[in-house]
């Protein structure tokens, strides 16, 4: 196992030639517009509402009905930037749980209960769900690959480990309701949330459980984000949770009821 | 900033991390100590103008004729603990659907999740002595759009029926499924005295989804209503001949039908709009949600045309994490006669009620006591609250009180048969002996809501308890939140309250919720009776019970 960081993809350590540096200064600002074009296009096309309240946690929810973060710059255990809202969130189906290499806590004791969950779920899904592990103490693309080793999770599809500045990650936690009114506490990595949120982006479907609780209430949980008539069956999870219905004999589903006359 | 070196490789120097930073999460964290000693903030919902729009009713929930069997299947006595006891009268076909609705001509039609089409869901008139089956159908799409399940599980809040008919979580109805449930409406303690102890009668119970980590999502969504249930002594008749009947105002409004009827059920939400005036809400807020448009009966500031005389009002507070403190605009006294689903030993004379999360009120109020010259007064919250963790504990100024509803009061007095009898419903007498004595801690740990450190896990039981005994439980909280703690089956009574009695208050009859405040302890005798099987107890801030503040209890043969 290397101990040396990984490093982001994108980014150019190099001396720069003068005309590289040039290219370098002009070049972006061209992406940017071309890519502020691009997206004020999309976005005009989806009536995205680019204005996020300048408060931390804050999101918005699109003419669309799906929900628009700030897109946080972070990186993963192989050194990857990927960008929070585009690629974590965006028509994703995800779990998130917040934790660190490091812990001595409840960490790797939620990591092995997200890890069963998602092993219930896996095959069964095609792997559709995203399992997500934001870091807490900025760790470093090696530290996060070195623990996800550890619990069998590096190369896992779907699973990411992903670090980024104390400032983003925490925005991304209040986002995720996981915030405290007392800063000392809302710090203190000692008594960090528990919690998996979990999301069903297109239908903006949000939920959340306890990461220490039983892996197939975990999986269960997480399957209820899905349409009902787009959910496997798994023989692991039935009977374990909660005894269904009788179907209705000849149900065809119905649409919803117009408002009253004086509505 | 250790981490940020080691988080982004030797190459990200530190201005280029604070730049990337700084460009992703703009300018909000300048003043972070002053942005984290708030709590998520919600944006404010449209303008609406108050009072515009009468007060409505759901209708009764109608039984089927006699003659008409029930769609499909015949009902499974073997699924049901004491059917052939019970053997129901009734049979309701019961439907949840989606339904659109405007709170407010101002607002926009939101989409709902309800029971029958309306919200509050039609209203159940049951009668002790006449058991009934509700079969209830899911007749949900197979998801909705934003917050809320299609999935659910119906429970009647205060019913003393079996387990299987609880509708706690641990039943799940997928669109496209029914499940039979069966009430038996008869009072606790039947296996051990024919007929059960009258005392433990119960009047205004609620019923509402309970599906695990959605109940916030979808009792806020509008699937709740009344279950009201009535017998010789609490009659819904104020002119029954009958000496034992209360005659308290009685009435009950079914849809339009609102003359002549003077027993109002309010159902209490707070709710928010986005800009297009859509009902909206923070699923990722844990601490609770709080609204700013206050609703009663699924409207935002109705208006009430009252007569010169008594009325009966059954207040909930259905959540899903208001407090009230509940007043009339001009100060005037009234008689608190019920706590929850009971009435009280006797009437108090009172000029405000506290309600927390499930909790009810049941007050008479007379308006024919207001001088000639008053035609106006509303019912107002004075129960300060700033975020879903709990109220601050301040009362508001009554000028600065949010109002819910205004009662346009007409000139003339009218006849009135009803009365307030100086007796109601007398304690049950503690008469089994205590098996167990057990301590329950709600707190926080890890972020998370836990009872006695641990969260919920419903495959796992917290309590086995002997069915037909009794138990002393201790139910304390710490921390800086309140928790409106519910019990289901079976009311509780309460010992002491921070070690003091609570004789003589309005916390001296029964209760099935009540609200522990910081550093709260509460000592409650309890029976369990009749049924065996699962059950739960949990905080009835939904939001917190959905984030796992919950315990399962059984009752074992």
């Amino acid at each position: 196992m290397s101990t040396t960081p990984e490093r982001p993809t994108d980014v150019r350590e190099h001396a720069l030639s003068r005309r590289a540096t040039l290219a370098n200064a002009i070049l972006p600002g061209v992406l940017l517009l071309l890519g502020g074009c691009a997206g004020a296009v999309r976005r005009a096309a989806r009536g995205e509402n680019p204005e996020i309240p300048a408060r931390r946690g804050a999101s918005v929810v699109r003419a669309d009905g799906t929900r628009c973060f700030r897109n946080h710059r972070l990186v993963d255990q192989d050194g990857n930037v990927v960008r929070f809202q585009e690629d974590l969130v965006e028509g994703r189906v995800f779990a998130a749980t917040f934790q660190y290499a490091k812990c001595n806590g409840i960490c790797r004791n939620m990591t092995e209960k997200m890890r069963a969950a998602s092993e219930l779920l896996g095959d069964a899904m095609d792997h559709p769900i995203q399992f997500y592990m934001f870091s807490l103490a900025e760790d470093s693309p090696a530290d996060m690959k070195a623990y996800m080793q550890a619990h069998g999770l590096y190369g896992k599809p779907g699973w990411r480990f992903l670090s980024g500045s104390r400032e983003a990650i925490t925005d991304i936690r209040w986002a995720f309701g996981f915030g405290e009114p007392d800063e000392d506490l809302d710090q203190n990595l000692s008594a960090h949330t528990g919690m998996v949120r979990y999301c069903h982006h297109p239908t903006d479907k949000w939920a959340a459980c306890p990461a220490l609780g039983d892996p197939r209430s975990i999986a269960l949980l997480m399957l209820r984000c899905f349409p009902c008539d787009e959910r496997p069956e798994i023989d692991a999870l039935k009977g374990a949770f909660a005894q269904g219905g009788t179907p209705i004999p000849g149900y065809r589903a119905q649409p919803p009821v117009p408002p009253r006359g004086d509505a | 900033m250790a981490h940020a070196h080691s988080a982004f490789g030797r190459s990200v120097s530190r201005r280029s991390f604070v730049k990337g930073s700084a460009l992703a999460t703009g300018a909000f964290f300048i003043n972070s100590r002053h942005s984290l000693a708030m709590l998520r903030e919600e944006p404010t919902s449209p303008f609406t103008a108050p009072w515009v729009q009468p007060l409505r009713f759901p209708s009764y929930a109608v039984p089927l004729p006699s003659w008409q069997p029930l769609d499909g299947p015949p009902v499974d006595p073997q699924a049901h603990q004491h059917y052939e006891q019970f053997a129901p009268q009734y049979h309701y076909d019961y439907q949840l659907c989606s339904a659109y609705a405007r709170p407010h001509p101002q607002l926009g039609l939101s989409l709902l999740s309800t029971f029958c089409g309306c919200m509050p869901g039609p209203t159940f008139m049951m009668r002790y002595g006449r058991p009934a089956l509700v079969r209830m159908r899911n007749c949900m799409p197979n998801s909705i759009p934003g917050f809320g399940s299609p999935e659910t599980t119906t429970h009647v809040h205060n019913g003393h029926h079996g387990s299987e008919s609880d509708g706690t979580p641990f039943y799940q109805l997928q669109p496209g499924t029914y499940r039979d449930m069966h009430y038996v409406n008869a009072c606790a303690g039947f296996t051990m005295t024919p007929g059960g102890d009258p005392l433990e009668a119960k009047h205004t119970l609620w019923y509402h989804d309970h599906c695990l980590d959605f109940t916030a999502q979808n009792v806020y969504r509008g699937l709740a209503g009344f279950f009201l249930l009535f017998n010789d002594k609490d009659s819904g008749d104020e002119h029954d001949a009958n000496p034992d009947a209360f005659r308290l105002p009685s009435g009950v409004p079914d849809g339009k039908r609102v003359r002549n009827r003077y027993d109002i059920p309010l159902m209490l939400i707070d709710m928010r709009f986005d800009q297009n005036g859509v009902q909206t809400m923070d699923t990722a807020n844990m601490d609770g949600h709080l609204g700013d448009k206050l609703t009663v009966n699924g409207l935002v500031q109705p208006y009430f045309e009252v007569e010169r005389r008594k009325y009966r009002f059954r207040i909930l507070d259905a959540g899903p994490s208001r407090f009230y403190d509940i007043w009339f605009s001009n100060g005037m006294e009234f008689q608190h006669i019920g706590n929850d689903g009971n009435l009280l030993p006797a009437p108090l004379p009172t000029d405000h009620v506290k309600l927390g999360v499930a909790e009810r009120a049941d007050i008479v109020v007379d308006f024919s006591q207001l001088p000639a010259s008053t035609t106006e007064v509303y019912l107002v919250n004075r129960a300060e609250q700033t975020n879903g963790r709990g109220p601050t504990g301040n009362t508001l100024p009554m000028a600065a009180a949010p109002k819910l509803l205004k009662f346009i009061v007409r000139k003339d007095a009218v006849a009135d048969a009803s009365r307030v009898p100086a007796t109601l419903m007398p304690r049950p007498a503690q008469d089994l002996p205590v098996a167990q004595e057990r301590n329950w801690h709600f707190g926080r740990s890890n972020g998370m809501w836990v009872v006695n450190g641990q969260v919920v896990d419903i495959n796992r039981c917290d309590a086995a308890i002997q069915r037909n005994t009794a138990e002393i439980w201790n139910i304390s909280t710490a921390g800086g939140w309140a928790h409106p703690v519910h019990v289901h089956l079976e009311e509780y009574q309460i010992l002491s309250y921070n070690g003091q009695s609570v004789a003589g208050t309005s916390l001296g009859g029964r209760k099935d919720v009540f609200s522990l405040y910081p550093g709260d302890q509460m000592r409650i005798y309890m029976k369990f009776r009749d049924w065996v099987g699962r059950y739960v107890m949990h905080c009835h801030n939904v939001v917190h019970e959905d984030h796992a503040m919950m315990i399962r209890w059984d009752i074992v043969p």
